[in-house]
């Protein structure tokens, strides 16, 4: 009897430090990995998003839009209100092919991609933030420490990009950021973001995305609502006729 | 055969009906509150600098739109501009009595059309209606442009159409390659500039030495009204390949400007002076047109080209037999204004850049302007607009804006004009933005900027959208 409790004792222990160091042992790449997985893993997403600014004086301004995506690299967005953006849309395809449509001026326009270079419409989200191209393709990831309810990852970019590097909090059970630290050339942090998520359909949704510009001391709040996921969208509806509809 | 092609029309005409049936079943279905009606009020005034600061224009307008989704493919668009537009012009008691005077307004119907996506096949839309059809790569000069014709009221909205009754389709073969078809059963011409820039487009009138012109009249010759003669058609093949966007096009159009194709001349004093008669026509052009656009390096980049193409020769009678009345044969001095076998290409080129700074650089250059037509009267126009964000984009400066134009190279110290349009815009609430602009000009030579080289201005103008 007594030889049964000391073998589960040691059972139990062996079993912890070999999940502790499992988890140790998951190197950055893998982790980061799994975090495109969970944020990526949709076929397609439909859904609306309400964007509130907020100025260093507290003042709001709300703006709503709704968006379409298939794969990481296909993407409507479409401004719903005010009535001064009502209908501007914006076509995101593979390759940085970006298209702009303009109710006032009738026709689409190609962006040069310098567009990148600016933030997005008026928020604190620059075009990169709002790329959903996978994390692992773009940065090299390291990590930095485990906590206990997040592992702590330096991503630097492998290509030209506005950020030094992005410190991420990642949530150890659902591998969602919670959040991300931008810091620019000179190694100053410039901007935050804190996701608060929530499943839909199998899958982790950030149904708040709370980006602060920390030199502006500006605040973008997006919430994400009526989020549909595997609709079955197809390439058709990421095209200029559907851009101009 | 006879029997197979029957069959095909029928066939044809079956699926119509029911494809109609379909789309009444949907509009049973359909959400009455479904009317979208948005718009916008804009107030545009601007004066001139010098003297007594004399108003220059004056336009209130307040633009209606409806959007109405008919079925889940088919859609209703109306705009309405509802304006009051210029300065009253009263001369006598009389014009009291007229509210049209005392308070000029015009409503126009901007566009009215009704879409039907998906129309018969997958693949095909379908446009009815008053549009506007727009073609080309470039920011507002579009030598591609042609189907539409030209509004010019605002001199300084470059690039500004009036929309046409017109049939519209496009076929899609796959989300890159499109080909589109256009019917416009009657050809309108363009509107001219109004109130002090009406002169802006006109070139000098040339006289044979010793005569002053005393009166000027004209008569236009519109082309029939049938299904030939008044129509205007286009179509244009539309691809991308390999991140290029290209298009190509034809137009069987007209030109939207008139050509003076008669002038009879008529002494009226022992002193030169003499009366003008003017008949006007509208020529029958091709238009065959390209056009580009891609991004390289971060840096927007776009061309647009078209060959116009006169059906005939154009040209220019001057009948003098008046001022000649003992010669027994009319006399008479022609002048050729378009070859038709030396077709005129207009052209732009031009790039834009976004900086991290948030400030934004846009260049055109445009060869041949709306007004010019013939190869020898082609002139040079550079644009440059460079803008800056400020206040989270509520603030936008553009203290570098406007053009600069050469009409002779050789002479450029007397054929030169350029115009400088610096701007500022607050967006004060989001759906209100004040915009102050200035409009200096100044060059010599007969051409568009230059002719505005008294008429420097301050513009104010003010827009609410709803």
């Amino acid at each position: 009897m007594k030889n049964s409790k000391i073998q589960t004792a040691v059972l139990t222990v062996l079993i912890t430090v070999g999940s502790i160091f499992s988890a140790n042992a998951q190197d950055a790449n893998t982790i980061l990995k799994k975090m495109d997985d969970v944020m990526y893993s949709p076929k397609d997403m439909t859904g609306k998003q309400k964007i509130i600014l907020t100025d260093k004086n507290g003042k709001q301004e709300t703006r709503e839009a709704t968006m379409q995506q298939k794969g990481t690299d296909k993407r409507m967005f479409r401004f719903t209100s005010p009535a001064s953006l009502a209908g501007i849309a914006v076509l995101s395809l593979p390759n940085d092919i970006m298209y702009l449509y303009l109710p006032a001026f009738g026709k689409e326009r190609r962006i040069a991609t310098s567009a990148k270079n600016q933030n997005f419409a008026g928020t604190d989200f620059s075009y990169d933030d709002m790329e959903s191209k996978a994390y692992s393709e773009k940065y090299i990831p390291k990590l930095l420490k485990t906590e206990a309810n997040v592992f702590v990852i330096e991503l630097t970019p492998k290509s030209k990009s506005d950020y030094s590097k992005i410190i991420v909090n990642m949530n150890k059970t659902n591998y969602y950021p919670e959040s991300m630290e931008y810091y620019d050339k000179g190694g100053n942090k410039i901007k935050e973001a804190k996701y608060t998520v929530k499943k839909v359909s199998n899958y982790w949704n950030a149904e708040l995305v709370e980006m602060t510009d920390l030199k502006k001391n500006h605040k973008t709040k997006m919430q994400m609502y009526d989020v549909k996921y595997d609709t079955g969208l197809t390439d058709d509806d990421f095209t200029i006729r559907k851009l101009k509809e | 055969m006879k029997r197979i092609a029957l069959f095909s029309i029928i066939l044809l005409a079956v699926s119509g009906i029911i494809k109609a049936q379909d789309s009444i079943v949907t509009i049973q279905n359909y959400d009455k509150n479904d009317l979208k009606i948005s718009g916008e009020l804009l107030t545009d005034e601007r004066f001139l600098l010098k003297d007594k600061n004399d108003w220059a224009w004056n336009e209130n307008r307040l633009t209606l739109k409806l959007d109405k989704k008919i079925t889940d493919n088919s859609k209703f668009y109306s705009e309405v501009w509802l304006r009051n537009i210029g300065l009253p012009n009263l001369s006598t008691s009389a014009d009291l009595y007229n509210k049209g005077i005392v308070d000029p307004y015009n409503l126009e119907i901007r566009e009215g059309y009704v879409q039907m996506f998906s129309f018969l096949t997958k693949n095909l839309d379908l446009k009815i209606g008053r549009q506007l059809i727009i073609w080309g790569t470039a920011d507002k000069l579009n030598p591609t442009d042609n189907l539409n014709p030209y509004d010019l009221e605002n001199i300084l909205d470059f690039g500004r159409h009036r929309a046409s009754d017109a049939i519209n389709m496009n076929y899609y073969f796959n989300s890159d390659f499109s080909l589109q078809g256009v019917y416009i059963p009657f050809f309108k011409p363009a509107n001219m500039p109004v109130g002090i820039f009406a002169n802006a487009l006109n070139p000098a009138t040339e006289l044979p030495q010793g005569m002053v012109l005393k009166e000027y009249s004209d008569n236009l010759l519109m082309p029939k009204y049938n299904l030939a003669e008044s129509a205007v058609a286009g179509g244009k093949f539309k691809g991308m390949v390999k991140g290029v966007d290209f298009s190509l096009s034809y137009v069987w159009g007209r030109d939207g400007l008139p050509f003076s194709t008669k002038n009879t001349f008529t002494p009226v004093d022992t002193l030169g002076g003499i009366n003008i008669n003017s008949q006007l026509s509208f020529a029958r052009t091709h238009i065959i047109g390209a056009d580009l656009a891609t991004s390289i390096a971060g840096i927007g980049f776009w061309t647009e080209a078209a060959a116009f193409i006169p059906e005939k020769d154009v040209v220019m009678t001057n009948d003098l037999s008046v001022l000649f009345p003992l010669s027994p044969v009319p006399v008479t001095k022609d002048t050729m204004l378009l070859d038709k076998t030396k077709p005129y290409i207009k052209f732009v080129v031009g790039g834009d850049y976004n900086f991290k700074d948030g400030s934004y650089l846009n260049i055109q250059y445009l060869h041949g302007f709306i007004q010019e037509r013939g190869n020898e009267n082609l002139n040079d126009y550079f644009f440059l607009r460079y803008e800056k964000k400020f206040f989270n984009e509520k603030l936008t400066i553009a203290p570098i804006g406007g053009a600069f134009i050469v009409t002779d190279w050789n002479k450029i110290k007397n054929n030169y004009a350029i115009a400088y349009i610096p701007q500022v815009s607050y967006q004060a609430t989001d759906d209100v933005e004040i915009t102050l602009a200035a409009g200096l000009f100044d060059g010599k030579g007969d051409n568009m900027f230059a002719n505005l080289k008294d008429y420097n201005m301050f513009m104010f103008k003010l827009k609410y959208c709803f």
